[in-house]
Protein backbone atom coordinates (compact mmCIF):
# COMPACT_ATOMS: atom_id res chain seq x y z
CA UNK A 1 0.00 0.00 0.00
CA UNK A 2 2.75 2.46 1.00
CA UNK A 3 4.71 1.56 -2.14
CA UNK A 4 1.65 2.20 -4.22
CA UNK A 5 1.15 5.54 -2.57
CA UNK A 6 4.74 6.52 -3.30
CA UNK A 7 4.25 5.43 -6.89
CA UNK A 8 1.13 7.57 -7.15
CA UNK A 9 2.66 10.58 -5.39
CA UNK A 10 4.01 12.25 -8.54
CA UNK A 11 0.81 11.72 -10.58
CA UNK A 12 -1.30 13.06 -7.74
CA UNK A 13 0.95 16.11 -7.34
CA UNK A 14 0.85 16.93 -11.05
CA UNK A 15 -2.93 16.47 -11.03
CA UNK A 16 -3.30 18.94 -8.18
CA UNK A 17 -1.04 21.42 -9.99
CA UNK A 18 -3.03 20.99 -13.21
CA UNK A 19 -6.34 21.31 -11.38
CA UNK A 20 -5.07 24.51 -9.73
CA UNK A 21 -4.07 26.36 -12.87
CA UNK A 22 -6.68 24.90 -15.24
CA UNK A 23 -9.67 25.48 -12.96
CA UNK A 24 -8.57 29.11 -12.74
CA UNK A 25 -8.32 29.49 -16.52
CA UNK A 26 -11.60 27.60 -16.91
CA UNK A 27 -13.57 30.43 -15.29
CA UNK A 28 -12.32 32.84 -17.96
CA UNK A 29 -12.84 30.32 -20.75
CA UNK A 30 -16.41 29.61 -19.68
CA UNK A 31 -17.30 33.29 -19.30
CA UNK A 32 -15.91 34.02 -22.75
CA UNK A 33 -17.73 31.03 -24.26
CA UNK A 34 -14.61 29.74 -26.03
CA UNK A 35 -14.95 26.24 -24.65
CA UNK A 36 -12.85 24.29 -27.11
CA UNK A 37 -9.84 26.61 -27.24
CA UNK A 38 -7.50 24.16 -25.51
CA UNK A 39 -8.20 21.41 -28.04
CA UNK A 40 -7.41 23.87 -30.85
CA UNK A 41 -4.20 24.99 -29.11
CA UNK A 42 -3.10 21.38 -28.57
CA UNK A 43 -3.78 20.62 -32.24
CA UNK A 44 -1.74 23.63 -33.37
CA UNK A 45 1.13 22.58 -31.08
CA UNK A 46 1.07 19.06 -32.55
CA UNK A 47 1.13 20.56 -36.04
CA UNK A 48 4.12 22.69 -35.00
CA UNK A 49 5.94 19.56 -33.83
CA UNK A 50 5.27 17.90 -37.17
CA UNK A 51 6.62 20.92 -39.05
CA UNK A 52 9.75 20.75 -36.91
CA UNK A 53 10.16 17.05 -37.74
CA UNK A 54 9.68 17.77 -41.44
CA UNK A 55 12.44 20.40 -41.20
CA UNK A 56 14.73 17.53 -40.28
CA UNK A 57 15.20 17.94 -36.53
CA UNK A 58 15.14 14.95 -34.18
CA UNK A 59 12.01 14.14 -32.19
CA UNK A 60 11.93 15.73 -28.71
CA UNK A 61 14.97 17.87 -29.54
CA UNK A 62 15.05 21.46 -28.33
CA UNK A 63 14.68 22.74 -31.89
CA UNK A 64 11.41 20.91 -32.45
CA UNK A 65 10.04 22.18 -29.14
CA UNK A 66 11.01 25.75 -29.98
CA UNK A 67 9.42 25.52 -33.44
CA UNK A 68 6.27 24.08 -31.89
CA UNK A 69 6.09 26.89 -29.30
CA UNK A 70 6.79 29.58 -31.87
CA UNK A 71 4.17 28.24 -34.26
CA UNK A 72 1.55 28.01 -31.50
CA UNK A 73 2.24 31.55 -30.30
CA UNK A 74 2.00 32.96 -33.83
CA UNK A 75 -1.38 31.30 -34.44
CA UNK A 76 -2.76 32.25 -31.04
CA UNK A 77 -1.62 35.88 -31.55
CA UNK A 78 -3.56 35.93 -34.81
CA UNK A 79 -6.54 34.58 -32.87
CA UNK A 80 -6.22 37.37 -30.28
CA UNK A 81 -6.44 39.87 -33.14
CA UNK A 82 -9.84 38.51 -34.20
CA UNK A 83 -11.43 40.34 -31.28
CA UNK A 84 -13.60 43.08 -32.74
CA UNK A 85 -15.96 45.69 -31.43
CA UNK A 86 -18.83 43.98 -33.22
CA UNK A 87 -18.24 40.26 -33.60
CA UNK A 88 -19.56 39.10 -37.00
CA UNK A 89 -18.30 35.55 -36.51
CA UNK A 90 -18.06 34.52 -32.86
CA UNK A 91 -14.68 33.50 -31.49
CA UNK A 92 -15.80 29.94 -30.78
CA UNK A 93 -16.49 29.55 -34.51
CA UNK A 94 -12.99 30.81 -35.29
CA UNK A 95 -11.62 28.25 -32.82
CA UNK A 96 -13.56 25.52 -34.62
CA UNK A 97 -12.14 26.64 -37.95
CA UNK A 98 -8.57 26.78 -36.59
CA UNK A 99 -8.95 23.28 -35.12
CA UNK A 100 -10.40 21.92 -38.33
CA UNK A 101 -7.70 23.37 -40.60
CA UNK A 102 -4.97 22.38 -38.13
CA UNK A 103 -6.15 18.78 -38.06
CA UNK A 104 -6.57 18.71 -41.85
CA UNK A 105 -3.00 19.96 -42.37
CA UNK A 106 -1.71 17.48 -39.79
CA UNK A 107 -3.38 14.66 -41.71
CA UNK A 108 -1.73 15.81 -44.95
CA UNK A 109 1.69 16.08 -43.28
CA UNK A 110 1.28 12.76 -41.48
CA UNK A 111 1.75 11.02 -44.81
CA UNK A 112 5.25 12.46 -45.18
CA UNK A 113 6.52 11.50 -41.71
CA UNK A 114 7.13 7.87 -40.74
CA UNK A 115 4.66 7.00 -38.01
CA UNK A 116 3.12 10.43 -38.50
CA UNK A 117 -0.43 9.47 -37.65
CA UNK A 118 0.81 8.75 -34.11
CA UNK A 119 1.10 12.49 -33.60
CA UNK A 120 -2.60 12.82 -34.24
CA UNK A 121 -3.73 10.23 -31.70
CA UNK A 122 -0.81 10.62 -29.25
CA UNK A 123 -2.24 13.67 -27.54
CA UNK A 124 -5.53 11.98 -26.78
CA UNK A 125 -4.50 9.85 -23.83
CA UNK A 126 -1.42 11.38 -22.17
CA UNK A 127 0.57 9.44 -19.60
CA UNK A 128 -0.10 10.61 -16.09
CA UNK A 129 1.54 7.61 -14.44
CA UNK A 130 4.96 8.16 -16.00
CA UNK A 131 5.33 11.76 -14.85
CA UNK A 132 8.72 12.35 -13.21
CA UNK A 133 9.48 14.73 -10.35
CA UNK A 134 11.61 16.83 -12.73
CA UNK A 135 8.56 17.34 -14.88
CA UNK A 136 6.47 18.23 -11.81
CA UNK A 137 9.02 20.86 -10.79
CA UNK A 138 9.13 22.29 -14.31
CA UNK A 139 5.33 22.59 -14.37
CA UNK A 140 5.30 24.17 -10.91
CA UNK A 141 7.76 26.90 -11.95
CA UNK A 142 5.93 27.70 -15.21
CA UNK A 143 2.50 27.69 -13.56
CA UNK A 144 3.79 29.97 -10.79
CA UNK A 145 5.11 32.49 -13.32
CA UNK A 146 1.83 32.43 -15.25
CA UNK A 147 -0.08 32.69 -11.98
CA UNK A 148 1.82 35.82 -10.92
CA UNK A 149 1.21 37.46 -14.32
CA UNK A 150 -2.49 36.75 -13.95
CA UNK A 151 -2.54 38.06 -10.39
CA UNK A 152 -1.07 41.35 -11.61
CA UNK A 153 -3.47 41.69 -14.55
CA UNK A 154 -6.51 40.13 -12.87
CA UNK A 155 -8.69 43.21 -13.24
CA UNK A 156 -8.49 43.75 -17.02
CA UNK A 157 -8.72 40.00 -17.66
CA UNK A 158 -11.94 39.70 -15.66
CA UNK A 159 -13.39 42.86 -17.23
CA UNK A 160 -12.75 41.53 -20.75
CA UNK A 161 -14.15 38.09 -19.89
CA UNK A 162 -17.28 39.69 -18.48
CA UNK A 163 -17.94 41.99 -21.43
CA UNK A 164 -20.70 40.41 -23.48
CA UNK A 165 -21.12 43.22 -25.99
CA UNK A 166 -18.55 45.87 -26.78
CA UNK A 167 -15.12 46.22 -25.22
CA UNK A 168 -14.14 47.65 -21.83
CA UNK A 169 -11.01 49.33 -23.23
CA UNK A 170 -9.98 50.76 -26.59
CA UNK A 171 -9.70 48.15 -29.35
CA UNK A 172 -5.91 47.83 -29.38
CA UNK A 173 -5.51 47.97 -25.63
CA UNK A 174 -8.01 45.11 -25.34
CA UNK A 175 -6.15 43.17 -27.98
CA UNK A 176 -2.87 43.58 -26.09
CA UNK A 177 -4.45 42.16 -22.92
CA UNK A 178 -5.93 39.38 -25.02
CA UNK A 179 -2.49 38.61 -26.44
CA UNK A 180 -1.03 38.29 -22.95
CA UNK A 181 -3.94 36.13 -21.82
CA UNK A 182 -3.79 33.72 -24.75
CA UNK A 183 0.01 33.43 -24.81
CA UNK A 184 0.12 32.48 -21.12
CA UNK A 185 -2.80 30.13 -21.68
CA UNK A 186 -1.05 28.41 -24.60
CA UNK A 187 2.14 27.96 -22.56
CA UNK A 188 0.12 26.20 -19.85
CA UNK A 189 -1.77 24.01 -22.35
CA UNK A 190 1.37 22.99 -24.25
CA UNK A 191 2.94 21.96 -20.92
CA UNK A 192 -0.19 20.25 -19.57
CA UNK A 193 -1.34 18.18 -22.55
CA UNK A 194 1.66 15.79 -22.80
CA UNK A 195 1.30 15.05 -19.08
CA UNK A 196 -2.45 14.64 -18.70
CA UNK A 197 -3.75 14.14 -22.21
CA UNK A 198 -6.13 16.41 -24.03
CA UNK A 199 -9.33 15.16 -22.39
CA UNK A 200 -8.09 15.50 -18.83
CA UNK A 201 -6.95 19.05 -19.58
CA UNK A 202 -10.26 19.85 -21.24
CA UNK A 203 -12.30 18.45 -18.37
CA UNK A 204 -10.24 20.15 -15.66
CA UNK A 205 -10.78 23.42 -17.53
CA UNK A 206 -14.51 23.20 -18.04
CA UNK A 207 -16.11 20.82 -15.53
CA UNK A 208 -15.14 22.40 -12.15
CA UNK A 209 -16.06 25.90 -13.27
CA UNK A 210 -19.30 24.66 -14.85
CA UNK A 211 -20.26 23.03 -11.56
CA UNK A 212 -19.43 26.23 -9.66
CA UNK A 213 -21.24 28.47 -12.16
CA UNK A 214 -24.44 26.49 -11.60
CA UNK A 215 -24.67 27.91 -8.11
CA UNK A 216 -22.88 31.24 -8.04
CA UNK A 217 -21.95 34.03 -10.41
CA UNK A 218 -19.40 35.90 -8.30
CA UNK A 219 -15.85 35.48 -9.62
CA UNK A 220 -14.30 34.97 -6.20
CA UNK A 221 -16.70 32.19 -5.22
CA UNK A 222 -16.35 30.56 -8.63
CA UNK A 223 -12.55 30.51 -8.29
CA UNK A 224 -12.68 28.99 -4.83
CA UNK A 225 -15.33 26.38 -5.63
CA UNK A 226 -13.77 25.34 -8.92
CA UNK A 227 -10.44 24.85 -7.15
CA UNK A 228 -12.06 22.69 -4.50
CA UNK A 229 -14.03 20.64 -7.04
CA UNK A 230 -11.07 20.27 -9.39
CA UNK A 231 -8.61 19.10 -6.74
CA UNK A 232 -11.12 16.82 -5.00
CA UNK A 233 -12.21 15.32 -8.32
CA UNK A 234 -8.62 14.61 -9.38
CA UNK A 235 -7.64 12.94 -6.11
CA UNK A 236 -10.86 10.92 -5.91
CA UNK A 237 -10.52 9.95 -9.58
CA UNK A 238 -7.00 8.63 -9.10
CA UNK A 239 -8.12 6.72 -6.01
CA UNK A 240 -11.06 5.19 -7.94
CA UNK A 241 -8.88 4.26 -10.90
CA UNK A 242 -6.48 2.53 -8.49
CA UNK A 243 -9.33 0.66 -6.77
CA UNK A 244 -11.20 -0.33 -9.94
CA UNK A 245 -8.07 -0.91 -12.02
CA UNK A 246 -8.91 1.43 -14.90
CA UNK A 247 -6.72 4.12 -16.46
CA UNK A 248 -6.55 7.22 -14.30
CA UNK A 249 -7.08 10.14 -16.68
CA UNK A 250 -10.34 8.64 -18.06
CA UNK A 251 -11.47 7.96 -14.49
CA UNK A 252 -11.02 11.62 -13.48
CA UNK A 253 -12.72 12.84 -16.65
CA UNK A 254 -15.74 10.58 -16.21
CA UNK A 255 -16.06 11.42 -12.51
CA UNK A 256 -15.86 15.21 -12.96
CA UNK A 257 -18.04 15.19 -16.08
CA UNK A 258 -20.80 13.11 -14.54
CA UNK A 259 -20.68 15.31 -11.43
CA UNK A 260 -21.64 18.32 -13.56
CA UNK A 261 -24.59 16.49 -15.14
CA UNK A 262 -25.79 15.20 -11.77
CA UNK A 263 -25.54 18.68 -10.22
CA UNK A 264 -27.32 20.30 -13.17
CA UNK A 265 -30.21 17.83 -13.10
CA UNK A 266 -30.26 18.03 -9.32
CA UNK A 267 -30.67 21.78 -9.55
CA UNK A 268 -33.52 21.47 -12.05
CA UNK A 269 -35.27 18.85 -9.92
CA UNK A 270 -34.79 20.82 -6.70
CA UNK A 271 -36.31 23.94 -8.26
CA UNK A 272 -39.29 21.88 -9.46
CA UNK A 273 -39.95 20.57 -5.98
CA UNK A 274 -39.66 23.97 -4.35
CA UNK A 275 -41.59 25.77 -7.06
CA UNK A 276 -44.93 25.87 -5.14
CA UNK A 277 -43.18 27.66 -2.29
CA UNK A 278 -41.92 30.31 -4.65
CA UNK A 279 -45.41 30.93 -5.94
CA UNK A 280 -46.77 31.29 -2.44
CA UNK A 281 -43.97 33.66 -1.56
CA UNK A 282 -44.82 35.72 -4.62
CA UNK A 283 -48.45 35.92 -3.63
CA UNK B 1 -9.86 9.15 -67.78
CA UNK B 2 -13.42 7.93 -68.28
CA UNK B 3 -13.01 5.23 -65.63
CA UNK B 4 -11.52 7.87 -63.37
CA UNK B 5 -14.60 10.03 -63.77
CA UNK B 6 -16.82 7.05 -63.10
CA UNK B 7 -14.80 6.30 -60.01
CA UNK B 8 -15.14 9.85 -58.74
CA UNK B 9 -18.85 10.13 -59.52
CA UNK B 10 -20.04 8.48 -56.30
CA UNK B 11 -17.83 10.63 -54.00
CA UNK B 12 -19.01 13.74 -55.87
CA UNK B 13 -22.63 12.80 -55.41
CA UNK B 14 -22.12 11.96 -51.76
CA UNK B 15 -20.34 15.20 -50.92
CA UNK B 16 -22.89 17.33 -52.76
CA UNK B 17 -25.73 15.60 -50.90
CA UNK B 18 -23.95 16.11 -47.59
CA UNK B 19 -23.28 19.77 -48.31
CA UNK B 20 -26.96 20.44 -48.97
CA UNK B 21 -27.99 19.26 -45.53
CA UNK B 22 -24.92 20.44 -43.56
CA UNK B 23 -25.09 24.00 -44.90
CA UNK B 24 -28.63 24.24 -43.55
CA UNK B 25 -27.78 22.69 -40.19
CA UNK B 26 -24.57 24.73 -40.06
CA UNK B 27 -26.50 27.99 -39.87
CA UNK B 28 -28.49 26.65 -36.92
CA UNK B 29 -25.30 25.44 -35.25
CA UNK B 30 -23.52 28.76 -35.65
CA UNK B 31 -26.52 30.82 -34.59
CA UNK B 32 -26.89 28.69 -31.46
CA UNK B 33 -23.14 28.74 -30.77
CA UNK B 34 -22.98 24.98 -30.35
CA UNK B 35 -20.04 24.60 -32.72
CA UNK B 36 -18.71 21.25 -31.56
CA UNK B 37 -22.11 19.53 -31.32
CA UNK B 38 -21.41 17.24 -34.29
CA UNK B 39 -18.17 15.93 -32.84
CA UNK B 40 -19.92 15.31 -29.52
CA UNK B 41 -22.91 13.53 -31.10
CA UNK B 42 -20.61 11.40 -33.27
CA UNK B 43 -18.65 10.42 -30.19
CA UNK B 44 -21.82 9.62 -28.24
CA UNK B 45 -22.97 7.40 -31.12
CA UNK B 46 -19.56 5.71 -31.07
CA UNK B 47 -19.98 5.11 -27.34
CA UNK B 48 -23.31 3.47 -28.15
CA UNK B 49 -21.77 1.08 -30.64
CA UNK B 50 -18.93 0.34 -28.21
CA UNK B 51 -21.47 -0.54 -25.53
CA UNK B 52 -23.35 -2.86 -27.87
CA UNK B 53 -20.04 -4.45 -28.91
CA UNK B 54 -19.24 -5.25 -25.29
CA UNK B 55 -22.78 -6.51 -24.61
CA UNK B 56 -22.52 -8.82 -27.60
CA UNK B 57 -19.17 -10.15 -26.42
CA UNK B 58 -20.42 -10.63 -22.86
CA UNK B 59 -23.52 -12.53 -23.91
CA UNK B 60 -20.99 -14.76 -25.71
CA UNK B 61 -23.51 -15.58 -28.38
CA UNK B 62 -22.19 -16.39 -31.82
CA UNK B 63 -24.30 -13.80 -33.56
CA UNK B 64 -23.86 -13.39 -37.25
CA UNK B 65 -21.96 -10.23 -38.18
CA UNK B 66 -25.10 -8.86 -39.88
CA UNK B 67 -27.03 -9.02 -36.66
CA UNK B 68 -24.32 -7.45 -34.51
CA UNK B 69 -23.97 -4.63 -37.04
CA UNK B 70 -27.69 -3.95 -36.74
CA UNK B 71 -27.63 -3.92 -32.97
CA UNK B 72 -24.67 -1.51 -33.05
CA UNK B 73 -26.61 0.94 -35.23
CA UNK B 74 -29.66 0.68 -33.01
CA UNK B 75 -27.58 1.29 -29.90
CA UNK B 76 -25.85 4.27 -31.54
CA UNK B 77 -29.23 5.85 -32.30
CA UNK B 78 -30.47 5.08 -28.81
CA UNK B 79 -27.53 6.96 -27.31
CA UNK B 80 -28.19 9.89 -29.66
CA UNK B 81 -31.79 9.94 -28.46
CA UNK B 82 -30.70 10.11 -24.83
CA UNK B 83 -28.18 12.84 -25.64
CA UNK B 84 -30.88 14.84 -27.44
CA UNK B 85 -33.11 14.57 -24.36
CA UNK B 86 -30.28 15.63 -22.02
CA UNK B 87 -29.34 18.65 -24.14
CA UNK B 88 -32.98 19.71 -24.38
CA UNK B 89 -33.57 19.42 -20.64
CA UNK B 90 -30.42 21.33 -19.77
CA UNK B 91 -31.35 24.21 -22.09
CA UNK B 92 -32.86 26.12 -19.24
CA UNK B 93 -32.54 29.63 -17.94
CA UNK B 94 -31.70 28.31 -14.50
CA UNK B 95 -28.67 26.41 -15.83
CA UNK B 96 -26.33 29.31 -16.29
CA UNK B 97 -23.62 27.37 -18.14
CA UNK B 98 -23.40 27.96 -21.91
CA UNK B 99 -24.73 25.04 -23.98
CA UNK B 100 -21.35 24.62 -25.63
CA UNK B 101 -19.81 23.77 -22.24
CA UNK B 102 -22.41 21.07 -21.61
CA UNK B 103 -21.72 19.67 -25.08
CA UNK B 104 -18.00 19.75 -24.39
CA UNK B 105 -18.35 17.84 -21.13
CA UNK B 106 -20.61 15.29 -22.82
CA UNK B 107 -17.96 14.90 -25.50
CA UNK B 108 -15.14 14.36 -23.01
CA UNK B 109 -17.14 11.89 -20.93
CA UNK B 110 -18.28 9.97 -24.03
CA UNK B 111 -14.75 9.71 -25.41
CA UNK B 112 -13.13 8.59 -22.20
CA UNK B 113 -15.91 6.11 -21.43
CA UNK B 114 -15.39 4.65 -24.89
CA UNK B 115 -11.69 4.30 -24.09
CA UNK B 116 -12.48 2.66 -20.73
CA UNK B 117 -14.96 0.26 -22.36
CA UNK B 118 -12.78 -0.60 -25.34
CA UNK B 119 -9.81 -1.12 -23.03
CA UNK B 120 -11.18 -4.63 -22.68
CA UNK B 121 -11.27 -4.90 -26.47
CA UNK B 122 -8.50 -4.12 -28.94
CA UNK B 123 -7.50 -1.66 -31.64
CA UNK B 124 -9.33 1.28 -30.16
CA UNK B 125 -6.96 3.97 -31.43
CA UNK B 126 -7.28 2.64 -34.97
CA UNK B 127 -11.01 3.08 -34.58
CA UNK B 128 -10.55 6.67 -33.36
CA UNK B 129 -8.37 7.50 -36.35
CA UNK B 130 -10.83 5.94 -38.81
CA UNK B 131 -13.64 7.94 -37.32
CA UNK B 132 -11.70 11.18 -37.65
CA UNK B 133 -10.62 10.81 -41.22
CA UNK B 134 -13.15 8.57 -42.92
CA UNK B 135 -12.84 7.87 -46.59
CA UNK B 136 -15.28 9.28 -49.05
CA UNK B 137 -13.56 7.54 -51.97
CA UNK B 138 -14.96 4.16 -50.93
CA UNK B 139 -18.56 5.29 -50.74
CA UNK B 140 -20.95 2.89 -52.51
CA UNK B 141 -24.12 3.77 -54.43
CA UNK B 142 -26.05 1.79 -51.88
CA UNK B 143 -24.79 4.10 -49.12
CA UNK B 144 -25.61 7.15 -51.22
CA UNK B 145 -29.18 5.95 -51.74
CA UNK B 146 -29.58 5.46 -48.01
CA UNK B 147 -28.12 8.90 -47.36
CA UNK B 148 -30.48 10.41 -49.94
CA UNK B 149 -33.47 8.83 -48.22
CA UNK B 150 -32.40 10.10 -44.78
CA UNK B 151 -31.69 13.60 -46.10
CA UNK B 152 -34.99 13.76 -47.98
CA UNK B 153 -37.05 12.76 -44.96
CA UNK B 154 -35.24 15.03 -42.51
CA UNK B 155 -34.91 17.87 -45.01
CA UNK B 156 -38.64 17.87 -45.80
CA UNK B 157 -39.46 17.69 -42.10
CA UNK B 158 -37.28 20.72 -41.43
CA UNK B 159 -38.69 22.52 -44.46
CA UNK B 160 -42.29 22.11 -43.32
CA UNK B 161 -41.56 23.18 -39.77
CA UNK B 162 -38.84 25.69 -40.65
CA UNK B 163 -40.47 28.48 -38.67
CA UNK B 164 -40.54 26.39 -35.50
CA UNK B 165 -36.88 25.44 -35.79
CA UNK B 166 -35.85 29.03 -36.56
CA UNK B 167 -37.81 30.24 -33.55
CA UNK B 168 -36.05 27.79 -31.23
CA UNK B 169 -32.68 28.89 -32.58
CA UNK B 170 -33.62 32.51 -31.91
CA UNK B 171 -34.37 31.52 -28.31
CA UNK B 172 -30.71 30.53 -27.96
CA UNK B 173 -29.76 34.12 -28.66
CA UNK B 174 -32.12 35.35 -25.93
CA UNK B 175 -34.37 37.01 -28.49
CA UNK B 176 -38.09 37.28 -28.02
CA UNK B 177 -39.96 34.72 -30.10
CA UNK B 178 -43.42 33.31 -30.02
CA UNK B 179 -43.31 29.54 -29.92
CA UNK B 180 -45.38 26.95 -28.14
CA UNK B 181 -43.60 23.96 -26.65
CA UNK B 182 -40.02 25.03 -27.46
CA UNK B 183 -38.68 21.96 -25.65
CA UNK B 184 -40.32 19.58 -28.12
CA UNK B 185 -38.87 21.37 -31.15
CA UNK B 186 -35.46 21.62 -29.53
CA UNK B 187 -35.53 17.87 -28.88
CA UNK B 188 -36.58 17.16 -32.48
CA UNK B 189 -33.76 19.40 -33.70
CA UNK B 190 -31.09 17.52 -31.77
CA UNK B 191 -32.59 14.16 -32.71
CA UNK B 192 -32.75 14.80 -36.47
CA UNK B 193 -29.33 16.41 -36.36
CA UNK B 194 -27.96 13.36 -34.56
CA UNK B 195 -29.37 11.03 -37.21
CA UNK B 196 -27.77 13.06 -40.01
CA UNK B 197 -24.43 13.13 -38.20
CA UNK B 198 -24.39 9.38 -37.55
CA UNK B 199 -25.21 8.63 -41.20
CA UNK B 200 -22.73 11.19 -42.50
CA UNK B 201 -19.83 10.25 -40.23
CA UNK B 202 -20.04 6.66 -41.46
CA UNK B 203 -19.31 7.94 -44.95
CA UNK B 204 -16.87 10.84 -44.71
CA UNK B 205 -15.58 10.97 -41.12
CA UNK B 206 -16.09 13.60 -38.44
CA UNK B 207 -13.56 16.14 -39.65
CA UNK B 208 -15.05 16.68 -43.10
CA UNK B 209 -18.55 16.97 -41.66
CA UNK B 210 -17.28 19.45 -39.11
CA UNK B 211 -15.73 21.55 -41.89
CA UNK B 212 -18.88 21.32 -44.04
CA UNK B 213 -20.99 22.45 -41.10
CA UNK B 214 -19.10 25.50 -39.94
CA UNK B 215 -17.01 26.94 -42.78
CA UNK B 216 -19.71 27.52 -45.47
CA UNK B 217 -22.12 29.04 -42.98
CA UNK B 218 -19.37 31.24 -41.49
CA UNK B 219 -18.64 32.53 -44.99
CA UNK B 220 -22.33 33.19 -45.53
CA UNK B 221 -22.53 35.09 -42.21
CA UNK B 222 -20.02 37.56 -43.66
CA UNK B 223 -22.26 38.51 -46.56
CA UNK B 224 -25.88 37.81 -45.70
CA UNK B 225 -28.31 37.73 -42.82
CA UNK B 226 -31.42 36.20 -44.42
CA UNK B 227 -31.64 32.41 -44.18
CA UNK B 228 -32.35 31.78 -47.86
CA UNK B 229 -29.41 33.85 -49.07
CA UNK B 230 -27.15 32.35 -46.41
CA UNK B 231 -28.04 28.85 -47.58
CA UNK B 232 -27.37 29.81 -51.20
CA UNK B 233 -23.97 31.37 -50.42
CA UNK B 234 -23.07 28.34 -48.30
CA UNK B 235 -24.07 25.92 -51.05
CA UNK B 236 -21.97 27.82 -53.58
CA UNK B 237 -18.87 27.87 -51.36
CA UNK B 238 -19.26 24.29 -50.15
CA UNK B 239 -20.04 22.83 -53.55
CA UNK B 240 -17.14 24.57 -55.27
CA UNK B 241 -14.67 23.54 -52.56
CA UNK B 242 -15.84 19.93 -52.64
CA UNK B 243 -15.54 19.67 -56.42
CA UNK B 244 -12.13 21.38 -56.56
CA UNK B 245 -10.86 19.43 -53.54
CA UNK B 246 -11.93 16.04 -54.89
CA UNK B 247 -10.51 16.83 -58.33
CA UNK B 248 -7.18 18.03 -56.97
CA UNK B 249 -6.83 15.13 -54.54
CA UNK B 250 -7.39 12.77 -57.48
CA UNK B 251 -4.91 14.52 -59.78
CA UNK B 252 -2.20 14.99 -57.12
CA UNK B 253 -2.85 11.72 -55.31
CA UNK B 254 -3.29 13.19 -51.81
CA UNK B 255 -5.99 12.27 -49.26
CA UNK B 256 -9.26 13.95 -50.22
CA UNK B 257 -10.88 15.16 -47.00
CA UNK B 258 -7.91 17.34 -45.94
CA UNK B 259 -7.79 18.75 -49.48
CA UNK B 260 -11.48 19.67 -49.38
CA UNK B 261 -10.94 21.29 -45.99
CA UNK B 262 -8.02 23.32 -47.34
CA UNK B 263 -10.18 24.57 -50.20
CA UNK B 264 -12.88 25.56 -47.72
CA UNK B 265 -10.23 27.38 -45.69
CA UNK B 266 -8.98 29.20 -48.78
CA UNK B 267 -12.51 30.27 -49.70
CA UNK B 268 -12.98 31.58 -46.16
CA UNK B 269 -9.80 33.64 -46.36
CA UNK B 270 -10.79 35.04 -49.77
CA UNK B 271 -14.24 35.91 -48.39
CA UNK B 272 -12.80 37.72 -45.39
CA UNK B 273 -10.57 39.79 -47.70
CA UNK B 274 -13.50 40.46 -50.03
CA UNK B 275 -15.56 41.61 -47.08
CA UNK B 276 -12.83 44.03 -45.96
CA UNK B 277 -12.58 45.42 -49.51
CA UNK B 278 -16.36 45.86 -49.76
CA UNK B 279 -16.42 47.68 -46.43
CA UNK B 280 -13.65 50.05 -47.51
CA UNK B 281 -15.34 50.75 -50.83
CA UNK B 282 -18.58 51.53 -49.05
CA UNK B 283 -16.90 53.80 -46.51
CA UNK B 284 -14.96 55.72 -49.15
CA UNK B 285 -18.08 55.82 -51.34
CA UNK B 286 -19.91 57.67 -48.64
Amino acid sequence: MVDNLLFLAAPITICILLAGILSYFGNHILSRGIIFIDIAVAQIAALGTMIGLLAGFAEESLNVQMISYLFTIIIISLFALTKFRKQLISQEVIIGIIYCIGLGLAMLLAERIPGGSNFISKTITGNLLWVTWDKVLECLVIFLIVGVIHLVFRKPFILISDAKNGLPYSLWRTRMYELLFYVTFSVVIVKAVPAGGIFLVFTLLIAPTAAATLFTSSWKKRFIWSWIIGVLGSVLGIYLSYKLNISNAPAIVTLLGLTVFVLAFGKLAAKKIFKPDYKQADL
Amino acid sequence: MISGINFMLAPFAASLLLIIITVYFGIHVIEREIIFIDIALAQIAALGSAVSLVINQLSAGRHSTEHSHDSRTVMAYLFCLVAAAVFTLLKNRRIRIPMEAIIGIAYAVATTSTVIILDKGAGSDVHIHDMLAGNILWVTWHQILRLLAVILVIGLFHYFFRNKFKAVTLLYRDRETVITRPGLWDFLFYLTFGIVIVEAVNIVGILTIFAFLIIPSSVSALFATRWTSRILVGLLVGGLSAILGLYLSWVMDVPCSPTIILFLAVSLIISVMLRVVIKHVRVSGK
